[in-house]
């Protein structure tokens, strides 16, 4: 079965671009478009990954992230994101993997992977 | 008479003049008055404990040829002097006294009286000095006066050196208020171009990874494929220029973890894979199994390597030889990116690690920039071995044991 994976991110192009590719994958992937979208939508289904956009309007990631974590400690979550320096900060060390935007996405496809494979923490 | 000088001195003191014109002044109003050939003002150097010969009036070619330039502040007459704290008068044929053939100076070589004042307060300033090349008596209240001159003279010196290291000074607070205003300039214009290059992010972002799909259809027109390819390759540059700007404009600090290095270079080859196998090169790993832990911030260390990879790989566009080595030697890890691309050309090695310097067409000139930097930011060095006809190898010297001290210097640091 494929794995099931939320992509959550506020701008369209993008949020197109990690469904096609990740799709080509062999993954099962779903949008996301706020924050909020997101959480309703791991309310309802049962997610294996979720790959998150730190700099949102409204909840931004690092809010979505925390409450992820608390309800749902073992589902693995990539920030995905433009900005560098998030990394710093103390709110994003929950997640499993931080991976920086670029239209490579080599670098995010091995992440999902690596972590898909070494199953749930 | 008398008291006339005095005023004239405090005038000519007092002046607006550079010290030097004052000094001038007062050494050519001494000579004409006291009627002696020549008056000489030495200055007091504090560091040196030197005389320095200032200025001179009156008859410069005299007997003896004129002045000495410098005197020890133990030598001579004005050694005398000082030695006194008051003046010394001494004449040639007041053998009786014997000042004059017991104090060596060659300066009054060739003059038969002198008088030496030493100009002082508190501190010593100069020495003031009246030669003459005929025999003469001062009177009592001419020797008064030359020391009351010379007190003059003691307290105008003073008050230059006062305005002149609050001038100092002054200058030194706007010098560092001009720079601390640039420093705030380029903060800003720092901060302005990292969020410009976020906001850029994201489109370009969509346009290459759409392109990059675009290139893998089969039903594009030949034409059509270089026309994407073109897109892509411009979309990685401007990724690459982004990454540039945010990282030379970015505040945030390093996080420094314990890493192995042989696991960062192992995933820094992996990731040029496709890179090696495209190009014809042979990578061989020479990692030493005796590697200790190193505090380095990974990203970062990363980053580096990868932009000496992304070189080498263009240096050896028809194939070649890539040789990646670590070694643990004494306080270092040392490892060696080597490629067989044909070396650097002599005349641009000085500029390599310029940042926006690049001899390429799509360059940014900012990846050995940016390993620069970051390497540094680590305490570690950078080396360049530059066999040309050959290829080139850069040496990173990454230190073993960071202090705790350091690593909070860095983190603090804005970049």
């Amino acid at each position: 079965m494929n794995e099931k994976i939320l992509v959550v991110d506020d701008e369209e192009g993008i949020r197109l671009l990690y469904k096609e590719e990740l799709m080509d994958e062999g993954l099962d992937v779903h949008l996301a478009a706020s924050g909020e979208e997101a959480l309703a939508k791991l309310e309802k289904d049962k997610f294996d990954l979720v790959v998150l956009d730190i700099k949102m309007p409204g909840m931004d990631g690092i809010e979505v992230l925390r409450r992820i974590k608390e309800k749902w400690k073992n589902l693995p979550v990539i920030l995905s994101t433009a900005y560098h320096h998030y990394k710093q900060e103390f709110g994003t060390w929950a997640s499993d993997a931080y991976v920086v935007k670029s239209s490579d996405l080599k670098e995010l496809k091995t992440t999902i992977k690596d972590i898909l494979n070494t199953g749930k923490r | 008479m008398g008291y006339d000088i005095l005023v004239k001195v405090i005038e000519l003191t007092d002046s607006e003049e550079a010290l030097e014109k004052r000094l001038e002044g007062v050494a050519r109003l001494l000579s004409g008055s006291f009627a002696f050939d020549q008056c000489a003002i030495y200055l007091f150097d504090q560091d040196k404990k030197i005389l320095n010969l200032a200025v001179t009036a009156g008859d410069k070619r005299s007997a003896g040829g004129g002045c000495q330039k410098a005197y020890k502040e133990n030598e001579g007459f004005p050694g005398l002097a000082i030695k006194k704290g008051r003046p010394v008068f001494a004449s040639r044929s007041k053998p009786a006294k014997g000042l004059w053939q017991k104090v060596p100076d060659k300066g009054a070589n060739g003059f038969a009286t002198i008088a030496c004042c030493p100009i002082k307060d508190d501190l010593l300033y100069g020495v003031l000095y009246l030669k003459n090349k005929r025999e003469k008596t001062l009177s009592p209240i001419q020797k008064k006066l030359f020391s009351v001159i010379a007190l003059q003279l003691a307290t105008a010196i003073k008050h230059y050196e006062y305005i002149v290291n609050l001038t100092d000074a002054n200058t030194r607070m706007k010098d560092m208020q001009a720079r601390l205003v640039h420093a705030e300039k380029l903060l800003a214009l720092g901060e302005m171009a990292a969020t410009l290059a976020h906001e850029i992010r994201n489109p370009l972002m969509s346009i290459g990874g759409f392109a990059k799909r675009l290139h893998q259809q089969t039903i594009l027109d030949p034409s059509h494929v270089i026309y994407v390819e073109r897109i892509v390759k411009e979309v990685e540059r401007l990724e690459k220029l982004m990454d540039g700007i945010v990282h030379f404009s970015s505040k945030s600090g390093y996080e420094f973890l314990s890493e192995d290095i042989n696991k960062i270079m192992e995933e820094v080859i992996q990731f040029f894979e496709d890179d090696f196998r495209r190009n014809r090169i042979d990578v061989i790993k020479d990692l030493s199994l005796d590697m200790p832990m190193v505090k380095v911030d990974r990203q970062q260390v990363k980053l580096a390597f990868n932009n000496l990879m992304a070189n080498a790989i263009q240096a050896m566009g028809d194939g070649g030889t890539l040789t990646i080595k670590t070694r643990h030697k004494d306080k270092w890890i040392v490892t060696e990116v080597s490629d067989t691309g044909g070396g650097i050309a002599p005349e641009i090695m000085g500029n390599i690690f310029n940042p926006f310097y690049t001899t390429k067409e799509t360059g940014t000139g900012l990846g050995l920039a940016i390993t620069h930097s970051i390497i540094t930011n680590h305490k570690g060095i950078i080396e360049v071995n530059n066999n040309m006809g050959i290829g080139v190898t850069f040496t990173i010297k990454l230190p073993v044991a960071i202090t705790g001290k350091l690593l909070t210097v860095l983190k603090r640091r804005t970049l």
